[in-house]
C-alpha cells in the first residue's frame, strides 16, 4: 500500500507533447480512475506509473520512493491489461505463480497463495486449464489474480472490462470493487467508460488533451462539474447545451436562447449570473432533469429525430435549433421522428458556462 | 473468384488439370523409388514403369548400400545428420535471439561508422600483411578485431551522416544471402586453411563445418524469426516485466514458447537447407565430416551410371527430411497464441 504523486510529469514523443506537465496525488489505498476520450493520455499516465513508458520529465514517487528512473519490476506494482496478457503457454496456475516461481518464493507458499487466490477470484476449477479454455471474464480474473499474488503497493488496470460484454462488465465491475474493499490496497484504474468510472471510483480525474480538467468524487462531478467539457462527458445521455445570452429584464434576469427557451433565471443563481448579464453563455441541462412539458417549467421546442424506450422512461432525441437535444419523458410516450415537440426542464437544476472558455459559472 | 464456386465442365477441367500437376511433380519422386528397386538389366534395357508388372524388384541396391560395399554411406549420413541437426538448432536459437533483439529494441547505428570499420578492417589487414608481414589469419584477426572495437566504441558519438535503424540491419542481414554461396564458400576455405595454418584445423570438422552452416543459415532465420515474433502480443512481455521477471527469463520462458510455431518452421527450413547443402560441403570436407550430398553427387563419377544405386542413395537423402517435416508439421501449427490476448 502506497501513495503515488505526479509532480510536473510530462510525456513526449519526439516533438509532440502528448501531457504537458501533470500534477497528481494519489492517496493511499484509494481507488482513482482515470477517465476521458481516446487520445487523452490516461493510459499513458497509467503507463508512466508501471515504468513501461519513460517519463520526459517530473518526479514520479511511489509511497516514499522516487521511481522515476527505475524500472518496471522494481516498483512493485501489478498490472491488469485490457488484453489480459495471459502467457498462452503456461496453465492458469502456472501463470499466477510465474512471477513467484522467478522470484524464487518456496514451492509450498507459491501453491498457497494460488489456491487463495483462486479461491477469491472463483478459479479453483479451472487451475489446470490453459488460458485458451477459459472464457473472456475468467481470463480476466486469472490477469487480476496474477496481480494479487504480487501483493503489490499499487494495483494497475488498463481497460480490464473492455473486451468483456455488457453482462460480465457490470459483475467485474463489483468485483474488483469487493477486491478493493478487502485489499484496501491504492488502485489506479483507466477507462473511456465513464459509467465505470464513476460506480468504482472513489475520485475520478477527467482527463482531455493529457489535462486534468477536474479531479473529484463521482458526485462532485455530477453536481459540480468544473467545465463545459466535464459536464458533457460525465452522465449518461450527456447533458444537453444550449447558447444564449442572459439578459436583465426589470428586476429579473432572463436566459434567452436557441429553440424558444426563454425563461427567468431562479432566484438563487442571480447573484451569481448578474456579472454575466448582457454577454452569451452556455446552458446545461441533463436529460434527466427534463420532463414533458407543464406544470410552468421552462421549456425548449425539439423536433424528434429518434425515440429510445428504454423501460423505465423514454429517450426523445431531438434536435433543438443548431443544438442535439434529449429529452428524458414519460415511459408510454409515443413520438414520430419530425414531429415538434416541448420539453420543459427542472430551472433549480441548470448549469450555465461561460462561453469562451467553457468554465462553470457559479 | 475461388475454385470453389466452378460449376459443371469447369469443375472437371480444374479437378483434371490439379491430377496432372500432381502427376508431374510426385513423377521424380515415383521414378527415384521404382529404380532403386531394379536389377541393372531392368534399367539399361529401355523404360519399366510398374514394379511386378513389367520388372521384377530386388532389394539388391539396398542391400549394397546399407552393407556399405558402395563407400562410407554411414558415416556420411551421420555427419550430414550431427552436423545439419546440430547447426539448424543453433542457427535457430541464435538467430531467434537476434530477431527479438530487432524487433523490440531500437539500435542505432551511424554509416560513417560502419565505413570506418571497412576501412581499418581492410587498411588493417593489408598494412599487417604487406608492410610487417604478418601471417594473413593473425593480420585478418587483429584488423577485425582493432576495426570492430573502434567502431562500437566511434558509434557512441554523433558522428554526421546517414543513422541506419532495425529495418536497416535486417537487410544487410539478408543481403548476405544476395550473392552466390561460391564467393563464400571459396573465401571461406582460404580462411579455414589458413586457420589451419595457425594450428586450429577448422578444414573437414565438425566445428567447421557447422559454423560455416550457421553463418550462413543466420540471415534467413533472422528474417524469417523477425517476423514472427513481431506478430507476438508486446503486452504479455510488458506483464512479465511489470512482474519483475529478468528480461532474459522473459525471453527464453515466455517469447520462445510462444513462437513455437514459427521456431519449428524456421528449424525445418534451416534443417531441409543445410542437409541437402552441397556447395560448401564439397569444399570444406573430404573425407571424416563428408556429408550425404556430396557422397551422392560423386556416385555417378566413381562407378559409372549405376541409376538403381544412386537411387537407393538419393532416397536416403530424402526421406529424413519427408519425416521431419512430417513430424514437425504438426507442431507448426498456428493457433498456439489463443488466449493470451483478447
Amino acid at each position: 500500500m502506497a501513495k503515488i504523486s505526479l509532480s510536473g510529469v510530462t510525456k513526449s514523443y519526439g516533438s509532440v507533447q502528448v501531457i504537458p506537465s501533470m500534477d497528481l496525488e494519489i492517496e493511499e489505498g484509494e481507488f482513482v480512475v482515470l477517465v476521458g476520450p481516446s487520445g487523452c493520455g490516461k493510459s499513458t499516465t497509467l503507463r508512466m506509473i508501471a515504468g513501461l513508458e519513460t517519463v520526459s520529465g517530473g518526479k514520479l514517487m511511489i509511497g516514499e520512493r522516487d521511481v522515476t528512473e527505475l524500472r518496471p519490476g522494481l516498483r512493485n506494482c501489478a498490472m491488469v491489461f485490457q488484453s489480459y496478457a495471459l502467457y498462452p503457454h503456461m496453465s492458469v496456475r502456472d501463470n499466477i505463480g510465474y512471477g513467484m516461481k522467478v522470484r524464487g518464493v518456496r514451492k509450498a507458499e507459491i501453491a498457497s497463495a494460488i489456491e487463495k487466490v483462486a479461491r477469491i477470484l472463483n478459479l479453483s476449477e479451472y487451475l489446470d486449464r490453459k488460458p485458451a479454455a477459459l472464457s473472456g471474464g475468467q481470463r480476466q480474473r486469472v490477469a487480476i489474480g496474477r496481480a494479487i499474488v504480487r501483493d503489490p503497493d499499487v494495483f494497475l488496470f488498463d481497460e480490464p472490462l473492455s473486451n468483456l460484454d455488457a453482462k460480465l462488465r457490470v459483475e467485474m465491475r463489483v468485483e474488483i470493487k469487493q477486491l478493493h474493499r478487502r485489499l484496501k490496497t491504492t488502485m489506479v484504474y483507466v477507462t473511456h467508460d465513464q459509467v465505470e468510472a464513476m460506480t468504482m471510483a472513489d475520485r475520478v480525474v477527467v482527463l482531455r488533451d493529457g489535462i486534468i480538467e477536474q479531479a473529484a468524487d463521482p458526485i462532485t462531478l455530477y453536481e459540480q462539474p468544473a467545465n463545459q467539457f466535464v459536464a458533457g462527458f460525465i452522465g449518461a445521455p450527456s447533458m444537453n447545451m444550449l447558447e444564449g445570452r442572459i439578459e436583465q429584464v426589470g428586476e429579473d434576469l432572463r436566459f434567452r436562447g436557441e429553440a424558444g427557451s426563454d425563461f427567468a433565471i431562479p432566484q438563487e443563481r442571480v447573484a451569481s449570473l448578474a456579472p454575466y448579464a448582457g454577454e452569451t453563455c452556455v446552458l446545461g441541462i441533463r436529460p434527466e432533469h427534463t420532463h414533458e412539458e407543464g406544470g410552468g417549467d421552462p421549456s425548449v421546442e425539439i423536433e424528434v429525430v429518434d425515440i429510445e424506450p428504454l423501460g423505465p422512461h423514454t429517450l426523445l432525441i431531438g434536435q433543438a435549433g443548431g443544438a442535439k437535444f434529449t429529452g428524458q419523458v414519460a415511459a408510454g410516450t409515443k413520438a414520430e421522428p419530425g414531429e415538434r415537440r416541448h420539453i420543459s426542464f427542472d430551472p433549480h437544476k441548470l448549469h450555465f458556462f461561460r462561453a469562451g472558455d467553457g468554465r462553470t459559472i457559479r | 473468384m475461388s475454385v470453389r464456386d466452378l460449376t459443371g465442365n469447369r469443375r472437371w477441367l480444374a479437378f483434371a488439370g490439379c491430377c496432372a500437376w500432381f502427376v508431374f511433380t510426385i513423377f521424380p519422386l515415383y521414378w527415384v523409388a521404382i529404380t532403386s528397386l531394379k536389377t541393372p538389366p531392368d534399367v539399361v534395357n529401355g523404360p519399366t514403369y510398374f514394379p511386378f508388372i513389367d520388372f521384377e524388384p530386388t532389394l539388391k541396391a539396398w542391400r549394397d548400400l546399407l552393407s556399405g560395399i558402395r563407400g562410407e554411406f554411414y558415416s556420411n549420413f551421420w555427419s550430414s545428420a550431427i552436423v545439419s541437426v546440430s547447426s539448424s538448432v543453433f542457427a535457430t536459437l541464435l538467430g531467434a535471439m537476434a530477431a527479438y533483439a530487432l524487433v523490440r529494441f531500437p539500435f542505432r547505428v551511424r554509416l560513417l561508422s560502419g565505413v570506418i570499420f571497412f576501412a581499418v578492417a581492410m587498411g588493417g589487414f593489408l598494412l599487417g600483411r604487406n608492410v610487417f608481414g604478418i601471417s594473413p589469419a593473425m593480420a585478418s584477426i587483429l584488423a577485425f578485431t582493432v576495426a570492430l572495437a573502434l567502431s562500437v566504441f566511434l558509434n557512441r558519438f554523433p558522428l554526421p551522416g546517414k543513422v541506419l535503424g532495425n529495418d536497416d540491419i535486417v537487410f544487410w542481414f539478408v543481403s548476405q544471402r544476395l550473392f552466390p554461396p561460391i564467393v563464400v564458400a571459396f573465401a571461406l576455405f582460404l580462411l579455414y586453411s589458413e586457420m589451419g595454418k595457425m594450428g586450429f584445423k577448422m578444414t573437414d570438422t565438425y566445428l567447421g563445418l557447422t559454423l560455416a552452416y550457421i553463418s550462413f543459415s543466420l540471415p534467413i532465420v533472422v528474417w524469417l524469426m523477425r517476423d514472427f515474433i513481431s506478430a507476438l502480443p508486446l503486452e504479455v512481455e510488458e506483464a512479465a516485466m511489470v512482474d519483475n521477471v529478468p528480461q532474459w527469463r522473459i525471453f527464453f520462458g515466455i517469447v520462445l514458447p510462444m513462437s513455437r510455431p514459427g521456431l519449428i518452421a524456421t528449424f525445418v527450413i534451416t534443417l531441409a537447407f543445410t542437409w541437402n547443402e552441397f556447395l560448401f560441403a564439397l569444399f570444406l570436407t573430404n573425407s571424416e565430416w563428408q556429408t550425404l550430398p556430396v557422397l551422392i553427387a560423386g556416385q555417378n563419377s566413381q562407378r559409372g551410371d549405376e541409376w538403381w544405386a544412386i537411387s537407393a542413395a538419393a532416397l536416403v537423402a530424402i526421406i529424413p527430411m519427408v519425416v521431419v517435416a512430417g513430424l514437425l508439421g504438426r507442431l507448426m501449427r498456428s493457433g498456439l497464441l489463443t488466449g493470451a490476448v483478447k
